[in-house]
C-alpha cells in the first residue's frame, strides 16, 4: 500500500529528496560557489517534472487515505507551477549575482516551496492544505528577506512574516472549526456533511475563517496590504517568483477547497468571493495609477488580475473553473515576460525600478520595446492579445452564472486598469527626453521576455489548445 | 460542581488573563512570562479533556522551546521597549471594541455547538478505550502508519526553519580564530619546532 | 464529560483567539509582542481541535495539534530570524517605523 502511495506523490518525492541532497552537496563542497550549478540543476529538474507530470499524467488517483489528490487539476496547476518557477530561476541568476545575494540556499528553498505548492494543490484533507501551506509560506518569507543586509528586503520579509501568519491563524481557526463540526479533516468527508445542501452555522464560521486566510495568499482585497510593499522591497527575482507560481498555487487550492470540501453549497461561497472579487478589481486597477515604481505597480497589477481569477471562481461552475484556469495560465506568462525586462532595468550599473527610467525606450530599443508593448497591451486586456482571451473566459463565465453585475464591473475595472499599462508605453514611445535607463540581457531574459511577448500575440489562433486541457482540468474538480 | 468542572474554571480564567496580560503588560520579559503560565494552564486544560501526550508537548516544545527563544530574543535585542508601549493607548479604544464585537459573535454561535449527522461516521481514527491503548502509544500508533506523509511534510518545514534562521542570521566573521582538531593531532615536532642555531654574542 | 460542555472549551477558545487579534491591534509597534499574539491564537487553535477530538472521541484533532504545534515552532524561530535581521539594520523593532516604503 505504501508504494503505491509512494508512487502517487513521486513527483514531490524526487523534488523533496533533490532539495535535501543538493543542500548536503552544497554545504560539504564549495558553499556559495556551486550556487550558478544548483541553480540550474534545480531549474532543469523542475521543468523536466513539469514536462513529465505533462505527457505521462492520466486518470485520478489518491494517495495516503485521501490526504493527497492526483487529478487533472491538480496536474494542470502543477505544470505551470513548476514550468514557471523553473523559469523565474533561471532569469533570476544574473540579477541575484549582480547585487551579490546568489547564495545555494536560493534554489533550494524555492524547491522546497515548490514541493509545498505542489502539495496545496494536490491537498485532500484540511491538515494536507495547512502542511503544504506552511511548508510553501514558511519558504517565501525566507527569501523575501534574502538580501539580509538590505533594509527594504528585511523589512518586506517582516512584514510578510507578520501578515502571512495572521492569515494562516485565521485559515487554521477556520479548520478547526470545520473539522469540529463534520468530524473529519477530509474534504470528501466535509462535502458528505453537507450533502443536502443546507449550510450549518457552525461549518460556515470555519467557511468563512478559512476563506479569509486563503484571500490573504492570494492577495486579495480586503486581504491585499501586504502585497505592494513585499513586491517593492524584495529582490526583484523573488518579486517575480511571488508573482507567479504562489499565486497559481494560492487559487489552485481556493477552489480545490471551494468546490471538494464545499461543492454542494456553493450558493454560500460565491456571493463571499464575487465581492473579493471585485474589490480586488477595483483597488487593484485605482491604486496603480498613483505608482511610480514598477513592481508597487505590478502588485497592484497581480490584485486586480487575482480579482478576475477570482471571478472565474466565484461563477461556481465547472466552465468558471476553466476559465479561471485559462487566466492563471496566461497570467503566469504575461508576467514571466514582464519581469524578465524589469530584472535587467539599470542605471549606471545599478538596478532601477522607477518608470520614468523609461521614457523614449523605444528609441534605443525598439525590439525590447515592442515586445513590452505586447506585454502590456495584453496585461490590460487589449484585444487582440491573449490577455484578452483570459479576461474573456472569465466575463463569460460570470454572465452564465447570472452574475452579469460582476462582469460589467470587471469590464469596468479593466477598462480604468488599462490606463497605467497604457501609460508605460506611452512613455516608452512618445515620452520626453529623459535620464534613460539600460536593460543589458542575458540570454534566458531575452528569450523570456521575446517568447512572452510572441506567445501573447501567436496564441490567439488557439491559446496553443490550453482551453481543452483546463476544460479537462475543470471536469476533474467540479462534479 | 465537580472537580473536574472547578479545575476547568479555574484553569481557564488563568489562561485567559494570563493571554490577556501577554498582550497588555509593558515590559515584554513579563509579556513572555505569562506566556508561558498561559501555555502550562493550556496544558492543564489538555489533561482535563484527556490528551495527556499533546498537554506535555505543549509544555516541552512551547515552553522549553520556544518560550525561551522568544526571552532570549527579548533580552538580545536592545529595544527601548518604554517608548514602543506609550503609544498603545491610542490605538486601545478601537481595538477593544473589535475585540468585544468579534467575542460577542463567536459567543453566539458557540452557544450551542452541533456536530453533524454523519460526524460519527466519519471519524477517521476512532479514539480507542483506555484499557485498549494510552493517550500517547494510541497518537504513535496512527502518526507513522496512517499520517507518514503529514509527518514527513513536518520534517520538510522544520528543515526550511532551519535553513532559514542558518541563511538569515549567520555570519561569519573573517579574523576569528577557529579550533582545528585535525591540524593540531597531525602537528608534530618538525612542524612546530625550528632549531637555530644562535651564534654566541650575536643573537638572533 | 464530567458535567462540562464542549461550549465551554470552545468558549474559552475564542476568548484567546480574540486577545490574540486584540494583541495584534493593540501593539502595531511591537513585533514581538505581536508574534505572541500570534502564538496565542494558534493556542487558541490547539484548545479547539483537543475539545472537538475529545468529545467526538476522534484522535484526528490531536494529531493536528501535533502538526500545528511543530509548525507553529519553525514559524517562531523563522519569525526571530527575520526579526534580528530587521533589528541588526534599523536598530528598532518597531513596526509602525517601517516607513522606507510608502503605500
Amino acid at each position: 500500500m505504501i508504494s503505491a502511495d509512494l508512487n502517487i506523490v513521486l513527483p514531490e518525492l524526487i523534488l523533496a529528496v533533490y532539495a535535501m541532497g543538493a543542500l548536503m552537496f552544497a554545504v560539504y563542497t564549495g558553499k556559495d560557489a556551486t550556487a550558478p550549478l544548483i541553480l540550474g540543476s534545480t531549474a532543469a529538474l523542475m521543468a523536466a517534472l513539469g514536462v513529465w507530470i505533462a505527457i505521462s499524467g492520466s486518470g485520478a488517483a489518491t494517495a495516503f487515505g485521501g490526504a493527497f489528490i492526483d487529478d487533472g487539476f491538480s496536474r494542470f496547476a502543477k505544470v505551470i507551477i513548476l514550468l514557471s518557477a523553473a523559469a523565474i530561476l533561471l532569469m533570476s541568476q544574473s540579477y541575484m549575482e549582480r547585487i551579490g545575494i546568489l547564495k545555494f540556499e536560493y534554489p533550494i528553498l524555492i524547491a522546497l516551496a515548490t514541493v509545498g505548492m505542489m502539495m496545496m494543490v494536490s491537498a485532500g484533507d484540511l491538515m494536507a492544505l495547512y502542511m503544504g501551506l506552511e511548508l510553501q509560506s514558511l519558504s517565501l518569507y525566507v527569501i523575501a528577506a534574502l538580501h539580509r543586509d538590505d533594509q527594504r528586503s528585511t523589512e518586506a520579509g517582516l512584514k510578510y512574516f507578520v501578515l502571512g501568519a495572521l492569515s494562516s491563524g485565521l485559515l487554521l481557526y477556520g479548520a478547526s472549526l470545520t473539522y469540529g463540526y463534520a468530524g473529519t479533516t477530509l474534504f470528501s468527508g466535509i462535502l458528505e456533511t453537507i450533502s443536502d445542501g443546507k449550510m450549518p452555522i457552525g461549518l460556515l464560521l470555519g467557511l468563512v475563517f478559512l476563506f479569509a486566510g486563503l484571500a490573504f495568499k492570494v492577495s486579495a482585497a480586503p486581504f491585499h496590504m501586504w502585497t505592494p510593499d513585499v513586491y517593492e522591497g524584495s529582490p526583484t527575482p523573488v518579486t517575480a517568483f511571488f508573482a507567479t507560481a504562489p499565486k497559481v498555487a494560492a487559487m489552485a487550492l481556493f477552489a480545490r477547497v471551494a468546490h471538494d470540501a464545499f461543492g454542494t453549497v456553493t450558493a454560500d461561497w460565491t456571493q463571499i468571493i464575487a465581492l473579493l472579487s471585485v474589490v480586488s478589481m477595483f483597488l487593484g486597477a485605482i491604486a496603480a495609477i498613483g505608482q511610480r515604481d514598477i513592481k508597487r505597480l505590478m502588485a497592484y497589477s497581480s490584485i486586480a488580475h487575482m480579482g478576475f481569477a477570482l471571478m472565474g471562481l466565484a461563477a461556481g461552475t465547472m466552465f468558471g473553473i476553466q476559465a479561471m484556469l485559462i487566466y492563471l495560465a496566461i497570467y503566469v506568462v504575461m508576467n514571466i515576460g514582464t519581469f524578465a525586462f524589469i530584472l535587467s532595468m539599470e542605471r549606471d550599473g545599478q538596478p532601477v525600478t522607477d518608470i520614468d527610467g523609461l521614457h523614449q525606450y523605444s528609441k534605443a530599443e525598439p525590439l525590447k520595446a515592442l515586445a513590452l508593448l505586447v506585454l502590456m497591451f495584453s496585461l490590460a486586456g487589449v484585444p487582440p492579445m491573449v490577455g484578452f482571451f483570459g479576461k474573456f473566459y472569465v466575463l463569460q463565465a460570470a454572465v452564465d452564472a447570472d452574475l452579469a453585475w460582476l462582469a460589467v464591473a470587471g469590464v469596468i475595472a479593466s477598462v480604468i486598469g488599462a490606463f497605467y499599462y497604457l501609460r508605460i508605453v506611452y512613455f516608452m514611445y512618445f515620452g520626453e527626453e529623459r535620464d534613460a535607463i539600460q536593460t543589458p540581457m542575458n540570454a534566458y531574459n531575452w528569450a523570456a521576455l521575446v517568447g512572452a511577448a510572441v506567445i501573447m500575440v501567436a496564441g490567439v489562433v488557439n491559446l496553443f489548445g490550453v482551453e481543452a486541457l483546463a476544460a479537462a482540468a475543470a471536469e476533474t474538480l467540479v462534479n | 460542581m465537580t472537580l473536574a468542572v472547578f479545575t476547568f474554571y479555574v484553569f481557564s480564567t488563568i489562561v485567559i488573563l494570563a493571554g490577556l496580560l501577554t498582550v497588555l503588560s509593558r515590559n515584554p520579559v513579563h509579556s513572555v512570562l505569562w506566556l508561558i503560565l498561559a501555555f502550562f494552564t493550556s496544558a492543564g486544560l489538555f489533561v482535563l479533556l484527556g490528551a495527556e501526550f499533546v498537554a506535555m508537548l505543549l509544555v516541552i516544545v512551547y515552553v522549553g522551546a520556544v518560550a525561551v527563544l522568544f526571552l532570549f530574543v527579548v533580552m538580545m535585542l536592545d529595544v527601548d521597549f518604554a517608548e514602543l508601549k506609550a503609544e498603545m493607548a491610542r490605538f486601545m479604544p478601537v481595538a477593544m471594541l473589535i475585540g468585544v464585537v468579534l467575542l460577542m459573535e463567536l459567543g453566539l454561535v458557540f452557544g450551542v455547538w452541533n456536530f453533524a449527522d454523519q460526524a460519527g461516521d466519519l471519524r477517521q481514527a476512532v479514539t480507542p478505550s483506555l484499557s485498549e491503548a494510552h493517550n500517547t502509544q494510541a497518537l504513535g500508533e496512527i502518526v507513522y502508519t496512517q499520517y507518514i506523509y503529514l509527518f514527513q511534510a513536518a520534517g520538510l518545514i522544520l528543515l526550511v526553519a532551519m535553513i532559514g534562521a542558518i541563511v538569515l542570521t549567520l555570519r561569519h566573521r573573517p579574523n576569528i580564530k577557529r579550533q582545528n582538531i585535525v591540524a593540531q593531532i597531525n602537528r608534530d615536532p618538525a612542524q612546530a619546532m625550528e632549531l637555530k642555531n644562535v651564534k654566541p654574542g650575536q643573537g638572533l | 464529560m464530567n458535567g462540562l460542555e464542549l461550549e465551554n472549551f470552545l468558549i474559552v477558545a475564542a476568548a484567546l483567539f480574540v486577545i490574540g487579534i486584540f494583541g495584534i491591534f493593540v501593539n502595531r509597534k511591537n513585533v514581538i509582542i505581536i508574534l505572541m499574539s500570534i502564538e496565542l491564537m494558534l493556542l487558541a487553535v490547539n484548545i479547539n481541535l483537543v475539545a472537538f477530538s475529545s468529545f467526538l472521541g476522534d484522535l484526528v484533532g490531536q494529531v493536528f495539534t501535533l502538526f500545528v504545534l511543530t509548525v507553529a515552532a519553525a514559524e517562531a524561530a523563522i519569525g526571530l530570524a527575520i526579526l534580528v535581521c530587521f533589528f541588526r539594520n534599523r536598530g528598532t523593532i518597531a513596526v509602525e517605523d517601517v516607513n522606507v516604503m510608502k503605500g
